[in-house]
């Protein structure tokens, strides 16, 4: 890893703890920042995943409903603090995601994307067609924000700067993940999976693993979406939500750490502030992602470490940019 | 057997012939862009409902008859298809992984369209329908079917019969079919790789487009139909063997009747997840279809 | 001993029979080569030895261990690789994050720090560990490909025509540097270029056609009428 990325991942982490007390005093900026944090979660976990050629993960969010309408159940019918339900309906929408995602793991390129799409859309179907635990299309309101200390809720400012931590804590997680034997592997298959398998590399072995983590940033990502928003339904966890993660990692620069903050940083707070000009918000999604993909497949990071290069004169040792293709 | 039971299975008969042959139809619009061109267009459905719109606003608002209309919307579809061939497709011919990269170039195409319609027709009206081509009705034993829906049987039907003797007799659909098999070996053969990726590509289009024009005049529909309409090309398509005209036709007739005896006992959403079902199995164990190229 | 064992391997592709019941086996420390025209199946040889492909019929063993059906990363690990003939390396990659990748099977059971260095200084590597792997020329890409093979400390490297589009000069170093390499494992080399199988082979295998037509020393398989007829003869190598 590079200093520069180095201190780039640094100073990410000081501003994104900060920003909930610079913006305490207001509260829609503080939910607009929320928000964007938990797709910043969302995006730093797609990106280990994302980077695989081919492997466009579209059902990340049906993941992340299952973690979120279970958290639900366990808080409210079991009656558990959010901080048990938490990681136990994470753990399970991770299974569910491997036993899901698992036989499509073994499909190349657009096949493993339609897959994946079939098994999102499999996904909001059920949850609006099993009313029974998910309360259908209506969706499920006035969840409980998470239980703190001294019998007091984890709300605003405080919930704020959770959600930082955890925003921060995937992040570390994913930068010591690439340093790691099994990072490296990532990298491997998502660069070439025939020359990696060739070298050694149990490539199958090394999907499962890499999805079953990406499945866990989507499951704990949906839990705190859940207590934070306070409402839920099938619309949460469609496949735009999917292909909207998928576009702030790979608008910000897909493969590398800084990029899907990046991405997020500048995408994610769009909606929320173009409240009213909601269509507007999927054409104007709909033209990056055509912007993105035909002209900046590197992203915005990948563009600038481009640029870095050239000025430099040298190849410069980038860890993970691609030059062409999904 | 009784009369109304007799009604029941004519019905169920009919509307599954029509619903199929459009199904085949923008099925097979889509196979052919998919097999030559690797595409696989995620915005058909969009293009669909777009022709079946477009083809209201003429006779509604303009007042054209819908025969005009229908020519019109031929006429401005293939302009499009043109433009976003120069645009955007042309682009990507030597990406590598290009059948994601369309595939994701197209949702992004999708939701650009479904937010226009967004701002423009669902501000309009909830439900649209379009004044018939021909009028009247034609008596199959008791059974009454409106002589438009059976217009647009005979021309999806008739349209493809045609794509086949394309595909099988003319220059054209030989070449189409070399380039199927393999671009580098139809390139050393002679033949102009990127002219068939055009000329694919705006066929394909036009046929989705015909595809919603003449379900425009069979059915009354909304904006809805777009999405359900990509999930059925793409799962005929898979199931069918993507590059596949005959799998197409073969599994789009299928599902029409599928949809047709389903809607019978419950909401067409069933049918929609058998679709899925059956896509999801298809792409797990015979990725490459039921049908040769 | 013997180190790889094939027989009765078969591999049909929609009715075009690749391979036809071929025999043949390896003997450590021997360098095994394979010649034959285009599509007489040397790629399938070498895709179903190494695990790409599965074969229809047959047997194959590697010192003993039924490989016939495992897959690539699994013969890695006992013994047995390969490289391609278009070479093939992580290009986006560094070439020090290239070995670095080839090291994660073994870790530490694999080669030193010292032991890398030296291999890399021998292949002449050791100037360009932070260019992009694809930036480096042909050769440079095939020394890679071939240090990336060796960390693994294989028994077996099965090279698919190493020495394909290098230039003349290339071609010699090459051919030197594999007979240095021949002391640190066995070899099976396909190749058309017939100065490579008579400097490096000390038996060959003549595939036509996915049949095994002949097997002997190279002197006696370049002199043999059939595959003079059958390929030598319109051949235009050296």
């Amino acid at each position: 890893m590079t200093s520069h990325s180095q201190y780039g991942i640094a100073a990410a982490t000081l501003v994104i703890l900060a920003l909930p007390f610079l913006l305490a005093g207001n509260r829609f900026l503080g939910f607009v920042l929320g928000m964007t944090l938990i797709s910043l979660l969302w995006a730093t976990g797609m990106n280990l995943l994302s980077g695989f050629v081919g492997l466009m993960p579209l059902m990340f969010a049906g993941i992340a409903g299952i973690a979120g309408y279970a958290m639900v159940y366990f808080t409210r019918t079991a009656g558990w603090s959010f901080w048990l339900a938490m990681p136990v309906a994470s753990l399970l929408a991770a299974i569910i995601g491997v036993a899901l995602g698992l036989p499509a793991l073994r499909l190349k390129g657009f096949y493993f994307t339609l897959c994946s799409l079939v098994i999102q859309s499999v996904l909001t179907l059920a949850f609006i067609f099993f009313p029974k635990f998910t309360n259908g299309d209506t969706g499920i309101n006035e969840i409980a924000p998470p239980d703190w200390f001294g019998g007091t809720a984890l709300t605003s400012v405080r919930f704020d700067f959770a959600l930082a931590v955890a925003a921060v804590a995937g992040i570390l997680f994913s930068t010591w993940l690439t340093q790691t034997h099994l990072g490296k592997k990532f990298v491997a298959v998502r660069e070439d999976d025939v020359l990696a398998e060739s070298i050694g590399i149990d490539v199958v072995r090394t999907r499962i693993t890499a999805f079953f983590i990406v499945s866990l940033y989507a499951g704990i990502g949906g839990c705190f979406y859940s207590a934070y928003v306070g409402f839920i339904s099938p619309r949460a966890f469609d496949v735009l939500v999917s292909l909207n993660i998928w576009l702030f990692v790979t608008f910000g620069g897909r493969g590398t750490i800084l990029g899907p903050i990046i991405g997020t940083a500048i995408l994610a707070p769009i909606p929320f502030l173009l409240q009213d000009l909601q269509a507007f918000k999927d054409i104007l999604s709909g033209t990056l992602i055509i912007l993105v993909t035909l002209l900046m497949p590197g992203g915005i990071y990948g563009a600038w470490l481009k640029l870095l290069s050239r000025k430099r004169g040298r190849e410069v040792q980038t860890t993970q940019v691609r030059e062409q293709g999904v | 057997m009784s009369d109304s039971s007799l009604l029941i299975v004519l019905s169920t008969l009919s509307t599954g012939l029509i619903m199929g042959a459009i199904f085949s139809l923008v099925a097979a619009g889509v196979t052919i862009v998919y097999g030559c061109v690797w595409l696989p267009n995620a915005s058909n459905g969009q293009f669909f409902l777009l022709a079946a719109l477009v083809v209201w606003t003429f006779t509604l608002s303009f007042g054209w008859s819908s025969l005009a209309a229908s020519l019109a919307v031929i006429v401005l579809g293939v302009l499009l298809a043109v433009v976003l061939e120069l645009v955007l497709i042309r682009r990507l011919y030597n990406a590598p992984n290009r059948n994601v990269a369309y595939f994701v170039v197209t949702l992004g195409l999708t939701q650009i369209l479904s937010g226009i319609f967004s701002l423009t027709y669902a501000k309009w009206s909830d439900q649209f329908s379009v004044p018939p081509v021909i009028e009247g009705i034609t008596m199959l034993g008791p059974f009454p079917i409106s002589n438009n829906r059976l217009l647009a049987m005979v021309v999806s039907l008739g349209v493809l019969g045609l794509l086949f003797a394309l595909l099988r007799y003319h220059p054209y659909g030989r070449a189409l079919r070399a380039v199927f098999q393999n671009r580098e070996a139809a390139a050393l053969r002679g033949v102009n790789v990127r002219a068939i990726y055009r000329l694919s590509f705006v066929l394909g289009s036009t046929i989705i487009f015909l595809g919603g024009i003449l379900f425009a005049f069979a059915y009354s529909f909304d904006l809805s139909v777009a999405w359900t309409m990509s999930i059925t090309a793409f799962a005929i398509m898979i199931v069918g063997g993507p590059g596949s005209v005959l799998g197409a036709l073969v599994v789009g007739m299928t599902f029409g009747f599928t949809q047709a005896i389903v809607s019978i006992f419950a909401s067409p959403t069933v049918a929609m997840f058998s679709y899925l079902g059956a896509m999801l199995i298809m792409l797990l164990f015979q990725p490459n279809g039921l049908f040769k190229r | 001993m013997k180190l790889l064992e094939v027989s009765g391997l078969s591999k049909s592709f929609g009715g075009v029979a690749a391979l036809a019941n071929v025999v043949g086996h390896s003997i450590e420390g021997e360098t095994l080569g394979m010649i034959g025209p285009n599509g007489s199946g040397k790629t399938t040889f070498v895709n179903v030895v190494s695990g790409h492909v599965r074969a229809d019929r047959g047997t194959l063993t590697f010192a003993g261990v039924n490989i016939a059906r495992m897959r690539p990363h699994q013969l890695a690990e006992v013994g047995l690789c390969r490289t391609y003939q278009a070479v093939r390396v992580f290009s986006e990659l560094s070439t020090r994050q290239n070995i670095e990748n080839a090291r994660l099977l073994l870790e530490d059971r694999g080669l030193g720090a010292a032991e890398v260095r030296e291999l890399t200084e021998w292949l002449r590597l050791d100037r360009n560990l932070d260019k992009q792997a694809g930036s480096l020329t042909l050769f440079e890409q095939r020394r890679l490909e071939l240090l990336m093979r060796l960390v693994l400390k294989p028994r077996l490297i099965m090279l698919d025509e190493p020495v394909g589009g290098l230039a003349v000069t290339e071609v010699n170093e090459m051919i030197t540097l594999l007979q240095e390499l021949k002391a640190r494992c066995s070899l099976f080399v396909i190749e058309h270029t017939m100065r490579v199988i008579r400097e490096l082979a000390d038996r060959v295998m003549v595939l036509i056609a996915g049949e095994k037509v002949a097997d002997g020393p190279p002197s006696e398989i370049l002199q043999n009428q059939r595959v003079i007829d059958e390929y030598l003869g319109n051949a235009a190598h050296a």
